[in-house]
């Protein structure tokens, strides 16, 4: 009697399945934790950035990833769980070695800020700003630095959008 | 040939575990296929360097330049009570815009001059002189007029002043940067920052943005105040306004953006009056309890 194709050639079916498998098992991805890279960001109850930040989560915080949806990672940072945007990670670094899922996703990838061929290659950085104000004394960049110390607490935006009647 | 696969798929399967692990080590593996631009970006090679787009920090950095430009032109407007208003209302706007945070947020501040102008510069730093400010009735009309900022911001319309064949070559030089070296720090991209700044300046300050970014501007603000709670015909108002203090040859805001009443025509058609609502006037009063005393 003549075996099915698949039985007959289980080499195949085999392959297929394995390939299957090396795509769908990271999308049921176990928690990992990654270290906050980026400046100005908080923990949102919802991927959303209209939504009230629930904490902020500072430079060097390190969050237990859940899971992904889009830019954004539910994630649990000091026992509280919420949504951070993938912003809150390096960009990834141009001519970094191999890494299969930045190759795919773009996924945030450690930079290096001693190698000045890095340095070079990452375009308008702090210090091609330090050296703009080396050769522009006129420019006031301590005025700058006054305007953005400048913040509303998210409790005092909350408490002015209510009482302005305003969208929440 | 039938083993050979056999065995191939043995060691597929073998080294799935170390391949999963590489993967969520740093992120996680797409739902959909990634557009070309984003894998370029990853590349190792300059030519795909060379296809990216400004980063979040990079717009930043000249946002930066571009106000400390500004404030070296115009000096700031030092009431702490209007200054946090101001940036009350802002965030208020910016929250509800399809950028609601950029790398180092918004930040809102007023210009002590009594021309009629507003300035978004890279990055969310945006600037409203004391003369606009007073040109403004009610609160909703200052968040029109800050939407409008934002939306300036969320569209890129400032870094996209930098000239194409200046961007182009600030990719292209970078692969012989670490050759040539000023101050510690690669020289030719120094020009290039100073380049890219003159030209977003060039924009904001002396010929604005084309016709079509700044009818863009005035529909996103339309739409943002909308989201946020406020008033969609504040747009309308304050720009008749505008229009009645222009005066015959006037620079500034006048030559910068296009003439009042085509911007108006537009925006009345997009967002006809209503009936302020109970609460807008809680916010006029506010208002006039902080601006106009």
């Amino acid at each position: 009697m003549k075996r099915p194709i698949f039985f007959r050639r289980p080499g195949p079916w085999f392959l297929a399945l394995a390939l299957l498998a090396l795509l769908l098992l990271p999308g049921i991805a176990m928690a990992e934790t990654m270290k906050v890279t980026q400046p100005n960001q908080s923990l949102y109850p919802d991927p959303d950035f209209a939504g009230t930040p629930v904490v902020p989560v500072p430079v060097g915080a390190e969050v237990t990833v859940l899971q992904q949806s889009g830019d954004w990672y539910q994630v649990e940072y000091q026992g509280q769980s919420g949504w951070l945007n993938r912003q809150a990670f390096p960009a990834p670094a141009a001519g970094s070695k191999f890494n299969l899922p930045g190759l795919l996703t773009g996924a945030p990838v450690k930079e290096t800020s001693s190698d000045e061929v890095a340095l070079a290659g990452k375009g308008f950085t702090p210090e091609v700003e330090s050296s703009y104000k080396q050769k522009h004394p006129e420019a006031k960049y301590a005025e700058v630095d006054q305007v953005e110390a400048q913040q509303v607490a998210a409790a005092k935006l909350q408490a002015f959008i209510t009482e302005g009647g305003l969208k929440p | 040939m039938r083993s050979h696969l056999r065995r191939l798929a043995i060691l597929l399967l073998v080294a799935l575990p170390g391949l999963w692990g590489c993967a969520v080590a740093t992120g996680f593996l797409p739902s959909a296929v990634q557009p070309a631009a984003s894998i370029a970006a990853t590349g190792a090679t300059k030519a795909a360097q060379a296809s990216r787009e400004i980063s979040d920090s990079e717009e930043y950095y000249v946002g930066r330049a571009v106000a400390a430009r500004i404030l070296s032109t115009y000096p700031l407007y030092r009431n702490p009570a209007v200054t946090e208003y101001v940036n009350e209302v802002g965030q208020t706007v910016a929250r509800k815009s399809p950028r609601p945070n950029t790398y180092k947020g918004y930040h809102f501040a007023v210009l002590d001059s009594d021309e009629i102008n507003a300035f978004a510069c890279p990055g969310g730093t945006i600037f409203i002189t004391r003369g606009l400010l007073a040109t403004c009735a009610s609160e909703d009309e200052l968040a029109a007029v800050l939407a409008h900022e934002v939306t300036h911001v969320v569209d890129k319309d400032g870094i996209n002043s930098i000239s194409k064949a200046r961007w182009t070559e600030v990719w292209t030089s970078m692969g012989a940067e670490a050759a040539r070296q000023y101050g510690g720090v690669a020289g030719n991209l120094v020009n290039l920052f100073e380049g890219s700044i003159d030209d977003v300046f060039k924009a904001l300050v002396v010929n604005g943005y084309s016709r079509s970014a700044e009818y863009a501007a005035d529909a996103g603000s339309v739409k943002i105040s909308t989201a946020a709670g406020y008033d969609p015909g504040a747009l309308a108002r304050v720009l008749a306004k505008i229009q009645a203090k222009e005066k015959p040859g006037a620079g500034g805001f006048y030559k910068t953006h296009p003439p009042a009443n085509e911007r108006l025509a537009k925006v009345k058609g997009a967002a006809p009056g209503v009936a302020p609502p109970a609460a807008e006037v809680t916010r006029t009063q506010r208002f006039q309890k902080i601006v106009k005393t």
